[in-house]
């Protein structure tokens, strides 16, 4: 069960961090069409509608991604306090009450929104000319069921927690604040903290 | 299972009974109803700690099909379905939010791109003199730094290895310590380019290039607050702040210096003689001319910046006789719709917009003549004849002389430790602050889009990530005699790293803001279908509050949110219930949105969630407890309170800029 887990963890990441690439392209792109407009007088059409489809597409397909991060905020106020059964339980129950019917009604309403734009072939509706949009709305059913699938993973991960009292491990990732990289960028080791604890511990002796 | 846990639960029991209690019986029960409950339960649903955007979104639904069900129950189901879709497709083609994962990828970039060591260590030599010195470079440093990365996490970590150590270290206070790194750390929310205007921006309908421009005023404000009063705490009680012993405040002088100090103190003087003198001196001649250059750098900088502001000030105005001519032709076009049938004004129209620049022109003078009054007719006709340049205006003399007279004092002052701190902060500060005010300036002059700038900004934080990384390693590798070609390929490959963590953290933060936002739109659709803002409206105004009682309120609310709750929640789900009140007590949102950022910044400083204190603790000696951080962080709440009553009594702090720019 866990590998099955961990098989869709893996797919789920690897496609938002293959989607995710599409920044770099996002920056170049717009880089070289601020030059091209500015330096070389010559702007292209097309280049508003492709930036809206590219950031439309990183972050809706990064979701799934994001949700087997656990990296989508949360309320942490008491969920921090609480044991990892009574979180498992609220999870559960919430995951079944809001995420699936919600979900579930985007990848419903995503298909059909897309397939009327892939029936009339639709174009863009910013540029006269501009490129077609079909492709682009195809991405919200795509991004829900990746979501959906990702989804009741995390509801099986709930259920093992309340049978086992502990959450199933996750694969590691980046981390937006990754103590050990700092200390090795500004070069601090562990030692100098704990020389400075000396320092401290002094200072409070001082005062008293 | 503990007692905040059960207190927590207790509370949210106690909010759900009480709601139920005050609602009228199911057979009473309007729509507008069910948005209060609605909005209740959203309360309670994000304290439970499910991931919110899909609270929202799960939600919203429901109540969604509630509303439409009481029209037309056969309709209702496909109504919702299009309701949420178009809502979905609507922030992923959203063309504001497009700038968040941009800003976030040059955030990311530079705050790998590993300067803040050499940046942190050039000020606090560069401010050596000031009392407080440390705690002082370190406001700054976490001002320069936080701008550009916009990443609290990162930045109180950081600091808190670099510039917590090093104040402990001189005997400075660990409370004082500790709210200065916390403090400083969380500018980077008010200052832009700060996401937190964006997203209140696509929130609220404000432009954002506005945002950016108001928010200079009170974010710098606020930087300036804080040194202000670490200066004046160190020279009151210079027990918690001793002043830097002289080894700690010298640098090592380069073998040139070291030659050439002995003949005078004044390096600009020292340098042109030895420059002049010729080999005498004892020096090679490259390093006496490059130095010399370094050296000049600020007159350079001064003369170039006062010569483009000379280039603008004179230039005849070509931008105001242009917009004369586009009316003038709309005029013109107007006109011939007036006489003729709709059809050929329709041609003319956008026959006046399209041509290219010269024909503009061409067609202007006849269509000047019509339609300019007497007195601008020298105005508009003017790029027909070549001009001259206008007079040079007196205010541009004195900003010269000035100048001068500043550039004077600054080279009377240049001594030989001056210029290494000079050269430091050439190599560490200047560059930063010429990617942020290249940024932020192109988007608040007009010159660029905050998407573009951004865009650009993220390729300058690539390229000074590289620099760096270079020459770091070529520093490390020199000494080990290996050759360039090895640097470059460590460097790439560094770089090719950095780009691929930058860019996937990247994808991450952007997904749950934006899934946040889709989840949120269908929510706040939902509330509006149901009435709930009208309910809400009408109890608002029937309070009959006065707009300064409205703000207070509106402000001391959003105060209490940002404990419980994130910034990104705050704005999206709330702001949008408070921003319809707006108009009627006469609040600009512009002005609005500002004491907003400036509040939440107080959330990140509050205990007892204050995200910027954990942050610290994490990376502090363990005797530095977590109430010792939280009391070095209150009297810089308190000077956050400051601010937001200033601003209130003051709105010119941030309204003058974009009044200025924009007007």
């Amino acid at each position: 069960m866990q590998k099955l887990l961990i098989f869709v963890d893996k797919v789920s990441t690897w496609v938002g961090q293959a989607f995710s690439w599409l920044i770099v392209g996002l920056t170049l792109l717009i880089s070289w069409e601020v030059f091209s407009r500015y330096a070389l007088d010559h702007p292209h059409a097309w280049a508003f509608d492709v930036m809206i489809m590219m950031y439309g597409t990183l972050f809706m397909m990064a979701g799934a991604y994001t949700l087997a991060k656990n990296g989508h905020v949360r309320g942490d106020v008491l969920y921090g306090f609480f044991p990892p059964r009574l979180q498992a339980g609220l999870d559960l129950a919430l995951y079944i009450l809001f995420f699936i019917p919600g979900v579930v009604a985007l990848l419903w309403a995503g298909y059909n929104y897309a397939a009327e734009s892939w029936a009339i072939h639709e174009g863009s509706n910013i540029t006269a000319e501009g490129p077609v949009v079909y492709p682009f709305k195809t991405i919200i059913p795509v991004a829900g069921a990746f979501l959906l699938v990702q989804g009741i993973v995390e509801i099986v991960r709930c259920v093992i927690c309340l049978k086992d009292g502990e959450w199933p491990s996750r694969e590691e990732d980046v981390q937006e604040v990754d103590v050990d990289k700092l200390k090795k960028m500004v070069h601090v080791e562990d030692e100098d903290i704990a020389k400075l604890d000396e320092i401290v511990s002094r200072q409070e002796e001082g005062r008293k | 299972m503990r007692k905040e846990v059960w207190f927590g639960l207790s509370i949210m029991a106690a909010v759900v009974i009480l709601v139920f209690a005050l609602m009228p019986p199911p057979s009473q029960m309007t729509n507008g109803h069910l948005g209060l409950l609605m909005l209740a339960m959203i309360v309670v649903g994000i304290m439970l700690g499910f991931p919110t955007a899909f609270t929202l979104m799960g939600m919203g639904v429901f109540f969604g099909w509630l509303a439409y069900r009481s029209v037309d129950p056969a309709l209702a189901e496909r109504q919702i379905l299009d309701l949420m879709v178009q809502r979905a497709f609507s922030v992923m083609s959203n063309d504001v939010l497009i700038a968040i994962p941009l800003f976030v990828f040059m955030g990311y970039l530079v705050e790998r791109a590993a300067l803040i060591d050499r940046l942190f260590k050039s000020l606090h030599l560069a401010t050596a003199r000031v009392p407080g010195a440390l705690a002082v470079a370190t406001i700054v440093t976490c001002a320069i730094f936080a701008t550009a990365t916009g990443i609290v996490g990162a930045v109180v970590t950081l600091m808190g290895l670099l510039a917590f150590p090093a104040m402990l270290k001189a005997g400075y206070n660990t409370k004082v310590a500790a709210g200065a790194v916390t403090a400083g750390g969380c500018l980077g929310i008010l200052i832009p380019p700060s996401v937190l205007l964006i997203v209140y921006g696509a929130v609220a309908g404000v432009s954002v290039v506005q945002l950016y421009a108001g928010a200079f005023g009170p974010g710098f404000m606020l930087a300036g607050l804080y040194i202000g009063y670490v200066i004046v705490l160190a020279k009151l009680r210079p027990d918690l702040m001793p002043p830097l012993p002289q080894s700690e405040r010298g640098i090592a002088l380069p073998a040139f210096a070291q030659k050439l100090s002995p003949r005078g103190r004044n390096a600009f003087n020292g340098l042109w003689r030895a420059l002049v003198g010729g080999r005498s001196s004892g020096v090679a001649s490259p390093t006496v001319l490059g130095q010399f250059i370094v050296t000049l750098v600020p007159a350079l900088v001064v003369l170039a910046m006062w010569g483009v502001t000379w280039q603008l000030a004179t230039s005849p105005e070509i931008e105001a006789s242009t917009a004369g001519l586009v009316q003038a032709g709309g005029l013109v076009a107007a006109d011939v719709k007036k006489e003729d049938a709709g059809l050929i004004g329709g041609a003319e129209d956008t026959g006046v917009k399209e041509p290219p620049a010269e024909e503009a022109k061409e067609m202007a003078p006849p269509a000047a003549a019509q339609a300019a009054k007497p007195d601008s007719v020298e105005k508009t006709t003017a790029p027909t004849v070549k001009p001259d340049r206008l007079p040079t205006p007196t205010w541009l003399w004195i900003v010269l002389a000035v100048a001068v007279a500043a550039l004077a004092v600054l080279y009377w002052l240049w001594s030989w430790e001056r210029l290494e701190v000079f050269k430091m902060l050439l190599s560490s500060f200047f560059p930063l602050a010429v990617l942020i005010l290249a940024v932020l300036g192109s988007i608040v002059l007009g010159l660029a889009t905050p998407t573009e700038a951004a865009a650009v900004g993220a390729l300058g934080g690539l390229l000074l990530a590289a620099a760096y990384r270079f020459v770091t390693h070529l520093r490390e590798d020199q000494p080990a005699g290996s050759n360039m070609g090895g640097t470059v390929a460590t460097t790439v490959k560094e770089l090719g790293g950095i780009v691929k963590e930058s860019a996937f953290l990247t994808a991450k933060t952007s997904a749950m803001v934006c899934w946040l936002f889709v989840g949120s739109s269908i929510f706040s659709a939902a509330f509006a279908l149901l009435g709930g803002q009208g309910v809400v409206e009408r109890w608002v105004l029937s309070l009959d509050m006065t707009p300064v009682q409205f703000m207070i309120l509106a402000q001391l609310i959003i105060f209490l949110l940002g404990w419980p709750l994130e910034w990104t929640e705050i704005i999206v789900i709330f702001m949008p219930i408070f921003i319809p009140l707006l108009p009627h007590f006469g609040i600009d949102p512009l002005f609005f949105g500002l004491l907003v950022a400036l509040n939440l910044q107080t959330a990140f400083l509050s205990p007892p969630v204050a995200m910027a204190a954990f942050y610290l603790k994490g990376v502090a000696p363990p005797h530095v407890t977590l109430n010792a951080i939280f009391a070095g962080m209150m009297p810089f709440m308190g000077i956050q309170v400051i601010a937001l009553i200033l601003l209130y009594i003051f709105p010119d702090i941030g309204l003058w800029l974009p009044r200025v720019l924009y007007k």
